[in-house]
């Protein structure tokens, strides 16, 4: 259930009158008299609109506004603001300190109601709307037999007399079901019915339609409307209502989407005249009609109001004091807002020079003052219309042009993940062909190579006697090249498959690895004797595997690169280096020229000789793998003779581009 | 029986020489069967002999994996889904160290993964110290071979 209304208003007429119509509507009202009153109520309740007079005996309406806006708990308030068009400044004023709607009296209380249920429900969306049902008919006895059935039978019903009023009340009430006579004065039943489903909020609602019994073709004009359903009006209420419920359960499966404001709402006019009987005369003529009236009595003062209450049609004198009609025009309809809203000018009456004038500057209409009252009804009304047209049709336009992208950014995802899933294919599929090359090589090439060093060292024992000391000594370079290929086919294996590999991190203690790593190195060579220097909390998040290859390679080295010093020494540690930790291994060997280190860590690359130092030259290119496939960077500082270091980064989280598998 | 049979199973015939050879160099001298891929192992092992009995099983099996035909993971799934064959010790002696081949060996039964070294020095050592396990320390469960 929604939350009660307030309405306050000093005028019993005004407050009784709302209150029965909110109520007849659904809406549960407190209505006071006073400011004070309003106030005990606000500080007791919460309330889902404030209906505000703003001359009030004790108070302002618009301080009352102020009270209400500075409340947390009644932030959630909507406030409606009713007033007699006196000062354009008190409308401003009032919509400017958050009114949500500003209705001048003498206003049309079916357009009062309305816009109620409009903003009540705008707190309130699931406000129970949805089981209303909208009953037209302009016979009080039957109306209210009808609607003594609905209501019997568990509906809510709200009531219009006229076709204009029942629409009125459609675009807020936003029946569940419509059930309209088809003989109405002003606009009949099947037009009633054509302009609901003309509107896009509410075309889906079912409908009704009650004909006379003398009618011959009243099925055919019934179906024409676009009628769900017809029923002659001579039947019993009890028949009418078992058609109702026939239709609803036929309807019921498609209740189509919440759709934007209905366009058939009561609609607000501005008039804009400097003398005050004419603005009388036209704001009478107009209000008679039941929009709703905004006054204004200068160009100045209309652009004013229009900057925080749009309306739906503009009257304008041509001539006023100040800028004048016709440069208010030209002003307004150089707001993008406003080009839409159409504009009727009224000027002296057979002045062609006036008609052209105002066309010029961007009118929609011309009239001459002197015109009877009807015939400026008839302009304003046509000007609605084609405003309601147009808007209808933007709408249509905006919802196809919606579907029309949604299907384009259907139809993008899809090709984007076609090719997303081909490449990713296309990946798997190459990492296979990787993955059993890098296999046919571990085998394959590893198979002939034992037999050439087997059958070396067969020849060495069993024919040892048959051949010179040169020829074992052959026998004996034959097997090293097999030996030293193996270690390059599993080195290069090693490198595949680190590419390959998924980096899985860890925490991971850098320096146990090294340290352990270096008492393998010490087992290896008993013969060396290194200085191993470990800093304490090295620690990374790391894949564990992939760091002890890192070591292996970068300990390995410095193993190998001290084998000639005295005082062999190697270090582990970390620096900071831009910011981030590098952590480092260096030591005091054989070192390398600075001008070849971008050689470092390329496969095959090597800056010593084979005969100096032995190797394959793809540990490195090896270890700088890791450290991509880490996110991490990695670089080398040496001297000829003087040792070398290498420093490397590992990044936490998600590592950089060499995160994802490649070749 | 007393004599405890060796079948080697290996399709290369250099590197059945050379495993011969490393046996030998071993003193290993129990006698060797060789099946030159995974039928010829399979024949051995649930065929008959030609006195139409079933032969003696072997003590040790080193099996390659990389075979024509029948590979060697196929003869080992099939020894350890009979009744016959499903406790004798196999020693998977191949040229792959991959993951994969590893994985599959262990989760299929083998007793043993041995990668075959190219230096023969350490082949030989790696056989001989295979040979004097299995055969000399390792005590078999009881009742294989029948």
């Amino acid at each position: 259930m929604s939350l009660p209304i307030l309405v306050v208003d000093d005028s019993l007429t005004v407050r009784m009158g709302l209150a029965e119509m909110l109520e007849a509507a659904g809406l549960s009202v407190t209505a006071c008299a006073t400011g004070a009153e309003a106030r005990a109520a606000l500080a007791d309740g919460q309330f889902s609109l404030a209906i505000l007079d703003v001359l009030l005996p004790d108070a302002d309406g618009i301080e009352l506004l102020k009270e209400i806006r500075g409340t947390a708990s009644a932030a959630e308030t909507a406030v409606m603001l009713l007033s007699t068009e006196a000062e354009v400044r008190d409308r401003v004023r009032g919509l400017r300190t958050g009114a949500d709607e500003y209705i001048g009296k003498p206003y049309d209380p079916n357009h009062v109601v309305a816009r109620a249920l409009e903003l009540a429900g705008r707190l309130a969306p699931s406000a129970p709307t949805t089981e209303t049902v909208l009953l037209i008919d302009d016979s009080a006895t039957f109306r209210e037999a009808l609607k003594a059935t609905l209501e019997e039978a568990g509906y809510h019903v709200a009531a219009a007399a006229s076709g204009e009023e029942g629409l009125g009340l459609a675009a807020f009430v936003r029946p569940a079901a419509v059930v309209v006579d088809g003989v109405l004065p002003g606009i009949d039943g099947p037009t009633v019915i054509r302009r609901i489903r003309f509107d896009a909020a509410l075309r889906r609602v079912p409908c009704l339609l009650l004909t006379a019994s003398e009618e011959e073709d009243a099925e055919l004009r019934a179906l024409e409307a676009g009628a769900d359903a017809f029923v002659r009006k001579d039947h019993d209420t009890a028949v009418i209502l078992a058609k109702f419920k026939a239709m609803l359960r036929s309807a019921g499966a498609q209740a189509g989407g919440e759709i934007a404001q209905s366009l058939l709402g009561p609609k607000k006019i501005l008039a804009v005249e400097g003398s005050e009987s004419h603005l009388e005369r036209t704001a009478a003529a107009v209000r008679a009609c039941g929009y709703d009236v905004a006054l204004a009595r200068s160009g100045e003062e209309a652009l004013e109001l229009l900057a925080v209450q749009p309306v739906d049609c503009i009257l304008l004198d041509a001539r006023m004091p100040g800028i004048g009609g016709l440069e208010t025009c030209r002003r307004l309809k150089d707001i993008p807002v406003m080009r839409e809203t159409p504009v009727i000018m009224l000027g002296d009456a057979g002045d062609a020079d006036s008609l052209l004038e105002a066309l010029g500057a961007g009118a929609d209409d011309f009239i001459s003052k002197a015109s009877e009252v009807e015939v400026l009804q008839a302009r304003v009304a046509a000007q609605l219309r084609r405003k309601l047209f147009e808007e209808e049709s933007r709408l249509h336009r905006a919802q196809q042009l919606q579907r029309e992208l949604e299907a384009a950014e259907t139809r993008a995802a899809k090709e984007i993940a076609e090719v997303r899933a081909a490449l990713v294919e296309e990946l798997e599929m190459k990492n296979k062909e990787l993955d059993s090359f890098a296999y046919s090589v571990a085998h394959d090439l590893r198979a002939p190579l034992r037999s050439i060093d087997g059958f070396s060292q067969a020849l060495l024992e069993d024919y040892t006697e048959k051949l010179d000391d040169q020829g074992r000594q052959y026998l004996g370079y034959v097997r090293e090249s097999a030996q030293q290929m193996a270690e390059l086919i599993d080195n290069l294996l090693s490198l595949s498959r680190i590419t390959r590999s998924e980096v899985q991190r860890e925490s991971i203690d850098l320096g146990a690895l090294a340290r352990k790593i270096g008492s393998r190195l010490e087992q290896r060579d008993p013969d060396r004797k290194v200085a191993l220097v470990v800093a304490d909390g090295l620690t990374a998040q790391a894949d564990g595997h992939l760091m002890t290859i890192v070591f292996e390679n970068l300990l390995g080295n410095a193993w190998k690169f001290t084998r000639d010093r005295a005082e062999a020494r190697v270090e582990v540690g970390a620096a900071t280096s831009e910011g981030q930790t590098a952590f480092f291994v260096r030591d005091n060997g054989a070192g390398f020229d600075m001008a070849y280190s971008s050689k470092l860590f390329g496969v095959f690359q090597r800056l010593h000789s084979a005969k100096e130092f032995e190797g394959t030259g793809i540990g490195l290119a090896t270890v700088q793998r890791v450290i991509r496939r880490h996110g991490g960077r990695i670089w080398a500082e040496g001297e000829v003779d003087r040792g070398a270091a290498f420093f490397f980064t590992l990044p936490n989280g998600a590592g950089g581009p060499g995160a994802l598998a490649h070749g | 029986m007393d004599e405890k049979i060796i079948l080697l199973v290996e399709d290369n015939p250099k590197d059945e020489a050379l495993t011969l050879r490393a046996l030998k160099k071993g003193n290993i001298l129990n006698e060797v069967i060789v099946a030159h891929d995974g039928a010829e192992a399979l024949d051995y092992l649930f065929g008959r002999g030609e006195d139409g009995n079933l032969r003696a099983l072997p003590q040790l099996i080193l099996l390659d994996l990389k075979m024509p035909k029948v590979d060697g993971l196929e003869v080992l799934a099939k020894m350890r889904s009979n009744e016959r064959t499903r406790l004798l010790p196999v020693v998977i002696l191949t040229t792959s160290a991959e993951d994969r081949d590893r994985l599959d060996g262990y989760r299929l039964g083998a007793n043993s993964y041995v990668r075959k070294p190219v230096d023969f020095v350490q082949f030989t050592e790696a056989v001989t110290q295979l040979g004097l396990y299995w055969l000399v320390l390792n005590i078999p469960p009881p009742n294989t071979g029948r």
